[in-house]
């Protein structure tokens, strides 16, 4: 049977502005950010940008950036089309099986101390999410934690143990959604 | 202040300050063992809860993330959702261990609640993380949907067939068991706790760190000094330091200066207060190693100048030495299969490969032991209640007098040949005589993984030939199996395998060598399938090489070489009436043929009973008690539902109806021995004592209602399947026995009222032994008989011939051949469940070993799941003319498992012109 996917935006904007960006005069348009502030407007050049072009581009009208100026997707509406994955310049969008429940927040690849200083919820590499699954799911792949939704079980182990709250569970059962 | 966590289970508040998984707290705080402890690691799906609506895992949760929510287990469910999944299970035949079934209530009942009628798609996936080892999933499915059509009020609730007012052999009979697995009331031993025995503390081993070490020193004071530590005990606590199921070559524990033989090796076995205590203390103990090399496989196993894994072992009171590593071997042959494989004009030699398989039953290993009478009770999950008081007296040195250990079988988890030799029986038997205290010891997954024995390991060369017809003139092979550590049953797994690699045809030339090596990975012993799932996979990969050399197709050639009743197997015994192998590739020829250039059959047979001159006797009392007739028969129903079949079979003897026959205690104190459940032998071997037992029974119910006394003392008799005496040596004359009659279902004598009759007959004790002598294996005779009976089945597996999902499994038919019927509901699931069983060892399932190690989790095994299975189309036939055993069962544990694997292969051949040799099969969309 074929799965059903949705978008899922790996970044949960707690990392800080830098002091010398004000977010409310940023554009509209995410590779306009890019063009101005290649490292990104954040403490944590990995973040979302907040320019809402996934917005733009989503047909559904599926995806949209909070306040905090971070994309989210809303899971019934999208139909996993793919379009703001392509159109992210962060490339912190991707796709993952609409019944599978687990998730990684975040999209750093940066080492453990740098990425401590920017940000409160960010994957450090830690591997405590590699040690508990049982399924073999979910693997550091340069500092960041990584699931393979072909293996994965959606037990929610890796988000029950994750010290840094990075891991999700879209049902907000063993860790927030 | 420290904090503290506060949420509802079951609608009631509940506060602790422990932070700790919700499964141990509900378990261990609130004795809620529904929820039953499968993994701990978020794979299995034992410990479903329901939490704010969602179906989640109680090991994952923890009970600081439960602060605020709503906790629900079974016992929480509504009275009407109990009902209807109670029915709906029973009746659809989902429940067989049981062990898997609170968890998928659980979840079934959280997705019925937010989807009151949900599709099967929908159904699988909310059960997608639950493992269930024994139905296939597919009668879990039905179940769900009915108990939603129940809830939804457009299905019924029959409470008849519950009540079973018709449960004679043949009929759907509502499992015993059903009610108390739903439900989560069913006893399995590690439900047993504090609240049963207030005295209990637990045991636990700490095991070698390496496969082959020399164990230099073992520091256990600062465990021992931990509060709350009893003892820690090694080899010099233990009287005799060797067990084994049948080869004795087992060390409890290793001493000091001995070598470890693998990673499941017990060093010594620390005893505390609780559980926490237990882990702390097993971190303290400090064992110094000398690491040696580890014999890795067959071929190291064999090389020249190689550790010998043992210098020798007991077996049936004889101390062998070994020269080498061969552990077992045999040589059946019979003919000149030289001879007629030169004659022959078309050969194939090809070479296979199949890995360890792990059981990966639900229920890990548990036992609790506590002195009893002057010696030790074990309740425990097992698969012989008087295998394991052998193994246990025999560590303890009572040999002489091993009625001292009592062993009581509790549910039982599945097992699947896994749970055969003792595992924790032993250790908490120990530890309870040690300290004189009541002990649990239970393995975690983790240990269950490296422990137990697995299916062995084959490395086999196969040399098939037949003439220009496709008919099978000979077959030359060898066999080899990597037992691992410790002998288990590889020699009769061995055997099996070797007796068996002729496959269910009928041919005259066979020269077939096995070899069981010792090596240090995990032991290898009985697995569902007793070696012949390795036998015939390779048997009928060459069967379908020799098609297309012929010309003929894979059905025809074997329809031209099928057995059929009065011919002659290869082993020389003659198929009696019962034998219904064409009958299977009948019901699979159309499907076979519509599909042919995608699809594989493999036509596959199994023993049933231990048979080769073995004492292989059933044994079986019934008692009146309260109006009940209460069968007392020491078998392991590890969940295929012997208990059923044994009710059924006093239903069908006697005309009682189910709520006036009840199973009694299963232990070795209260009930006679009926061997092992293994080898297909229950519904036979036990089937028929039990049937026996009823006619006692029956014959005294007709007197009483004739006006005639009850009998003055216990009436006993026994049968070899041909003639019955009373134990004073007086034949038997029931009526309906001498014409045979009465022994086909349906058409027994019975009281007018058998409710009434069996009230007079309140106290009143019968008793049957069952033992029908066999040949042993190469008994010179023209024919001899080395089994019972056997089982057969023809398996054709359909594969997707193109787009996206080619080269996926669309649909299995499964025909089989297990003798009369006795259960229609029970016979569908243990067959989905064997073939699903199969379809993992073909395409998924694994083990992987690194240095002798095993590298898999339960949740990387490559067990299916729900959303992986196929259709499987679950046929049987039925001779008109049965064996007069037992109502002609033939029993369907094993045969149901081995057929799936060669199919699958065969199947794969068709479609790409690969042979694929070795499992899992490689390059399929399965692929991992």
């Amino acid at each position: 049977m074929a799965r059903r996917f949705v978008a899922v935006v790996h970044c949960q904007g707690d990392s800080a502005f830098r002091d010398d960006i004000d977010p409310n005069t940023l554009p509209h348009d995410c590779d306009a950010i890019v063009g101005e502030h290649p490292l990104g407007v954040r403490e944590c050049h990995f973040s979302c940008l907040g320019g809402g072009t996934c917005e733009k581009v989503c047909p559904e009208g599926a995806i949209h950036v909070d306040e905090n100026r971070v994309a989210h997707v809303d899971r019934e509406r999208c139909t996993g089309c793919g379009a703001c994955v392509h159109s992210c310049p962060q490339t912190i969008i991707t796709l993952m099986p609409a019944d599978d429940s687990m998730w990684v927040k975040c999209s750093n690849h940066e080492k453990v101390v740098p990425a401590m200083k920017k940000c409160d919820s960010v994957c450090v590499g830690c591997k405590t999410c590699e040690r508990v699954c049982p399924a073999d799911a979910i693997h550091i792949d340069a500092f960041l934690a990584k699931i393979d939704y072909q293996k994965c079980l959606s037990c929610g182990m890796c988000a029950a143990k994750c010290p840094m709250g990075v891991i999700h569970d879209v049902n907000g059962i063993v860790a927030a959604d | 202040m420290s904090a503290s966590y506060s949420f509802f289970v079951n609608g009631e508040e509940h506060t602790t300050t422990e932070n700790k998984s919700l499964l141990r707290y509900l378990r261990d705080d609130l004795g809620l063992t529904s929820v039953k402890d499968g993994c701990s690691e978020g794979a299995c799906g034992t410990c479903t809860v329901v939490i704010d609506g969602i179906a989640t895992k109680g090991c994952v949760m923890t009970t600081k993330l439960a602060q605020g929510r709503q906790v629900l287990t079974i016992e929480g469910l509504s009275e009407d959702e109990r009902e209807a999944f109670v029915y709906a299970f029973g009746s659809v035949g989902a429940v067989q261990c049981g062990f898997c079934i609170p968890g998928m209530v659980m979840s079934g009942a959280a997705l019925v609640r937010q989807n009151p009628d949900p599709s099967e798609e929908e159904v699988k996936y909310a059960i997608r993380g639950n493992v269930c080892r024994c139905t296939g999933y597919k009668k879990i499915i039905e179940g769900i949907m009915l108990a939603a059509a129940i809830l939804r009020g457009e299905r019924n609730i029959e409470p008849d067939l519950e009540r079973g007012e018709n449960y004679g052999v043949g009929q759907r009979a509502f499992r015993v068991d059903v009610r108390r697995k739903v439900l989560g009331q069913g006893v399995y031993p590690d439900d047993l706790t504090r609240e049963n025995y207030p005295d209990m503390a637990f045991a636990s081993a700490v095991r070698s760190k390496y496969p082959r070490a020399r164990v230099l020193s073992i520091d256990a004071s600062k465990a021992e000094a931990l509060p709350g530590v009893l003892g820690v005990l090694t080899a010099k606590d233990v009287p005799v330091n060797q067990v084994g199921h049948l080869i004795q070559d087992w060390d409890v524990m290793i001493a000091e200066g001995d070598i470890t033989r693998c990673v499941g090796d017990a060093i010594c076995l620390v005893v505390a207060e609780s559980e926490s205590v237990l882990a702390k203390a097993k971190k303290l103990v400090r064992i110094s190693y000398e690491e040696l090399e580890p014999v890795r496989n067959i071929e190291e196993a064999r090389a020249e100048g190689a550790p010998q894994v043992h210098e020798s072992f007991n077996a049936f009171g004889n101390h062998v030495i070994l020269e080498d590593n061969v552990c077992q071997s045999r040589h059946v042959t019979r003919g000149n299969a030289k001879e007629a494989i030169a004659n022959s004009p078309y050969v194939v030699t090809q070479h296979f490969e199949t890995p360890f398989t792990e059981h990966a039953f639900l229920e890990p290993e548990c036992a609790v032991a506590f002195p009893y009478k002057g010696g030790v009770k074990i309740q425990s999950t097992d698969q012989g209640a008087y295998d394991t008081r052998k193994e246990v007296a025999h560590m303890l040195g009572w040999d002489q007098e091993p009625e001292r250990v009592v062993v009581e079988t509790m549910l039982v988890g599945g097992g699947f040949g896994g749970k055969e030799d003792v595992s924790t029986q032993h250790l908490a038997a120990l530890a309870a005589l040690h300290f004189g205290r009541t002990v649990k010891c239970k393995f975690t997954r983790q240990e269950s993984i490296l422990f137990h024995p697995k299916r062995h390991a084959m490395d086999a060369t196969f040399t098939l030939a037949c003439d220009e017809d496709g008919i099978i003139t000979g077959l030359d092979c060898e066999i080899n199996f990597d037992t691992g550590a410790y002998a288990s049953l590889c020699g009769p797994v061995l055997e099996r395998a070797c007796t068996h690699a002729v496959g269910p045809y009928t041919y005259q030339n066979t020269d077939i060598r096995g070899f069981g090596y010792y090596t240090n990975n995990p032991p290898a012993g009985a697995f569902r399938g007793f070696g012949v799932c390795q036998s015939e996979f390779a048997l009928e990969g060459c069967i379908d090489l020799l098609a297309d050399k012929v010309g003929i197709s894979p059905w025809e050639i074997r329809w031209r070489n099928a057995i059929e009743p009065g011919k002659v197997l290869p082993n020389g015994q003659i198929a009696d009436c019962s034998t219904a192998l064409k009958e299977t590739l009948l019901a699979v020829k159309d499907v076979f043929e519509k599909n042919s250039s995608h699809c594989g059959i493999a036509c596959a047979m199994k023993n049933a009973g231990v048979g080769v001159g073995l004492p292989d006797a059933g044994r079986a009392n019934i008692r009146v008690e309260d109006g009940r007739a209460v069968v007392y028969s020491a078998t392991s129903d590890i969940g295929q539902g012997c208990n059923t079949v044994f009710l059924q079979d006093v239903a069908e003897a006697t005309g009682l109806p189910r709520y006036a026959i009840a199973n009694g205690e299963c232990s070795t104190e209260n009930a006679p021995d009926s061997g092992t459940t293994s080898g297909s032998r229950q519904t036979v071997v036990t089937g028929e004592a039990v049937r026996g037992v009823a006619f006692l029974l029956r014959d005294a119910m007709l007197s009483v209602e004739a006006g005639n006394g009850v009998p003055a003392q216990r009436v006993f008799a026994r049968g070899d399947g041909k003639a019955i005496e009373y134990g004073d040596g007086t034949p038997y004359d029931g009526v309906g026995y001498a014409d045979g009659s009465a022994l086909i279902a349906g058409h027994g004598v019975h009281p007018k009222d058998p409710v009434a009759a069996l009230r007079a007959l309140e106290g009143c004790e019968f008793g049957y032994e069952y033992f029908e002598p066999t040949d042993k294996l190469g008994a010179d005779l023209p024919n001899p008989k080395s089994h019972i009976c056997y089982g057969f089945s023809s398996t054709v597996v359909v594969l997707e011939p193109d787009g996206p999902d080619r080269g996926r499994i669309r649909e299995i038919h499964a025909a089989h051949d297990a003798g009369k019927v006795v259960n229609p509901i029970a016979i569908q699931g243990q067959i989905e469940g064997g073939v699903l069983m199969g379809m993992g060892y073909a395409l998924t399932e694994d083990f992987p070993l690194k240095d002798c190690v095993p590298q898999a989790k339960y949740g990387t095994l490559g067990l299916l799941r729900s959303t992986d299975i196929p259709q499987i189309h679950a046929i049987y036939v039925e001779k008109d003319h049965l064996l007069p055993v037992a109502y002609g069962g033939k029993g369907i544990g094993e045969i149901a498992t081995i057929g799936t694997a060669p199919a699958v292969q065969n199947a794969y051949h068709r479609l790409d012109g690969f042979v694929r040799e070795s499992l899992p099969l490689r390059d399929t969309p399965y692929s991992r």
